[in-house]
């Protein structure tokens, strides 16, 4: 253990005073105010230019223990932001629903058709197949092979056959389908063929028929036919005149044969019903 | 005193200020280990208490304006950190000084709490030097282990070796 020599006890001694009677000098008044900002100053400057530069390296030194945490949260936030998603993702597709049901009741009021909602649960595509779609109400709920099936607004095709608990429609668009159906500018009746994701083509029953591009194509009686008149199948997009001389129109369907997802069978027209009613 | 040890006393001070208010302090927040302490006691543990006394003052009386709380009051312990390492040093067993660095900046950091839990202008509690003593002890023995060996090489180089220092160290081993 060293010793103080008599300067250093002297110079310890008066330096002890000094900051006694700093702090004293401090806690007084405002004596020392413009030392404390001068100084705030000048180090405030060098700080902000040392943190520029260490900033990075204890912000990461300050996360580094948390890291194993942070990725355990970030998992969890992860996992309730995918949640949160389906959730969002349910709702619209209850909203598109609601607003499909909506159209179908409307549908079955104002024309007085009993209108049976069903969820589409499978759908055949073409290639090779037929367009058909696969219904998921059957027999059981009053399905019969002929009935018209709905969107809500515009004709999606007929049953072709019904099980006990589902039931396969034939779109309208199926090359092999084939509708009766009334231009409803000039009143002119006729065929509509499916043509797949292309649509339908409308052969009118006079082959000089005067058709106009963007007229509305409903279903009507042309033939025999079980499909439900009045509901459109869409609009003309072009008209054009075959070799032999007849007019032809594409047409633009009303209801997409690829995003079905609920529609409707019409169970019961009004004819029917009074039928029924009359037995 | 020469010129180059009163510039490079200058640059130890404002460096270790610097890095205690930017890096130090953040990393061992609420522990208040001290890097500015540190390099006071490792001066102070090379070039004697006459060196570590007024390097202490300085720094202490620095600090003291650059913050919130009365002016002196860092001053007063870092003095003391300067006089007491000055006082105790061993010059030769590295780990010794180490130790002394940190019980001595560990005991005046609890003191400089209490000082401040008394003045009616600080939030510090006393309560909180006798939970922190440990970690304070610690922290700085960590720093200490770092700058005691590195102040010891800057202080003995030519230009800023002490003129006393062979001295001191020959009456050092003198008294054993």
């Amino acid at each position: 253990m060293r010793r103080l020599t008599r300067r250093q006890r002297l110079a310890a001694a008066i330096l002890a005073a000094l900051a006694l009677g700093f702090i004293g000098l401090d806690l007084g008044g405002t004596g020392l105010s413009s030392a404390h900002s001068g100084v705030r100053g000048a180090l405030g400057s060098l700080y902000r230019g040392t943190d520029g530069v260490l900033g990075p390296l204890r912000r990461f030194a300050e996360a580094a223990p948390h890291a194993a945490s942070d990725e355990q949260r970030l998992r969890e936030l992860q996992q309730q932001n995918s949640q949160l998603r389906k959730q969002l993702a349910d709702a619209r597709t209850d909203h598109r629903t609601a607003s499909t049901l909506r159209k179908l009741r409307l549908t079955a009021s104002s024309l007085g058709y009993h209108v049976l909602p069903a969820r589409v649960s499978a759908l055949g595509s073409g290639q090779g197949f037929d367009w058909t779609a696969t219904l998921s109400v059957g027999r059981a709920d009053g399905v019969r092979a002929g009935q018209t099936v709905t969107d809500g607004y515009a004709l999606v095709g007929r049953v072709l056959h019904a099980d006990t608990s589902s039931s396969v429609v034939l779109l309208g668009v199926d090359p092999g389908s084939g509708v009766g159906a009334r231009a409803v500018d000039s009143g002119q009746l006729g065929v509509v063929t499916g043509q797949g994701v292309d649509g339908y083509t409308f052969a009118p029953l006079d082959p000089h028929a005067k058709l106009r591009v963007g007229e509305r194509l409903v279903s009507g009686a042309a033939g025999h036919s079980s499909i439900v008149a009045g509901l459109t199948i869409g609009t003309l997009r072009s008209v054009h005149t075959g070799t032999d001389g007849s007019t032809e129109a594409d047409v633009s369907p009303q209801s997409s044969p690829t995003s079905l997802d609920l529609v409707g069978v019409i169970v019961e027209t009004p004819a029917a019903a009074k039928l029924a009613g009359g037995r | 005193m020469t010129r180059s040890r009163v510039v490079a006393a200058l640059a130890a001070m404002l460096t270790a200020l610097l890095l205690q208010t930017t890096l130090i302090a953040a990393l061992t927040m609420p522990v208040p280990v001290s890097l500015p302490a540190v390099t006071v006691a490792a001066i102070a543990l090379v070039d004697g208490p006459g060196a570590g006394i007024s390097y202490g003052f300085v720094a202490g009386l620095i600090a003291d304006l650059a913050s919130v709380h009365p002016a002196g009051v860092l001053a007063l312990g870092w003095l003391g950190v300067g006089l007491a390492c000055g006082l105790a040093a061993n010059r030769v067993s590295l780990r010794r000084d180490v130790a002394v660095a940190a019980l001595v900046c560990a005991l005046v950091s609890g003191a400089v709490t209490l000082l401040l839990s008394m003045l009616p202008t600080d939030g510090a509690t006393a309560g909180r030097v006798i939970s922190d003593f440990v970690p304070t002890l610690l922290g700085d023995a960590a720093l200490a282990l770092v700058l005691v060996p590195i102040v010891r090489v800057f202080l003995r180089s030519g230009s800023l070796r002490s003129p006393h220092t062979t001295q001191a160290a020959l009456l050092v081993r003198a008294d054993r």
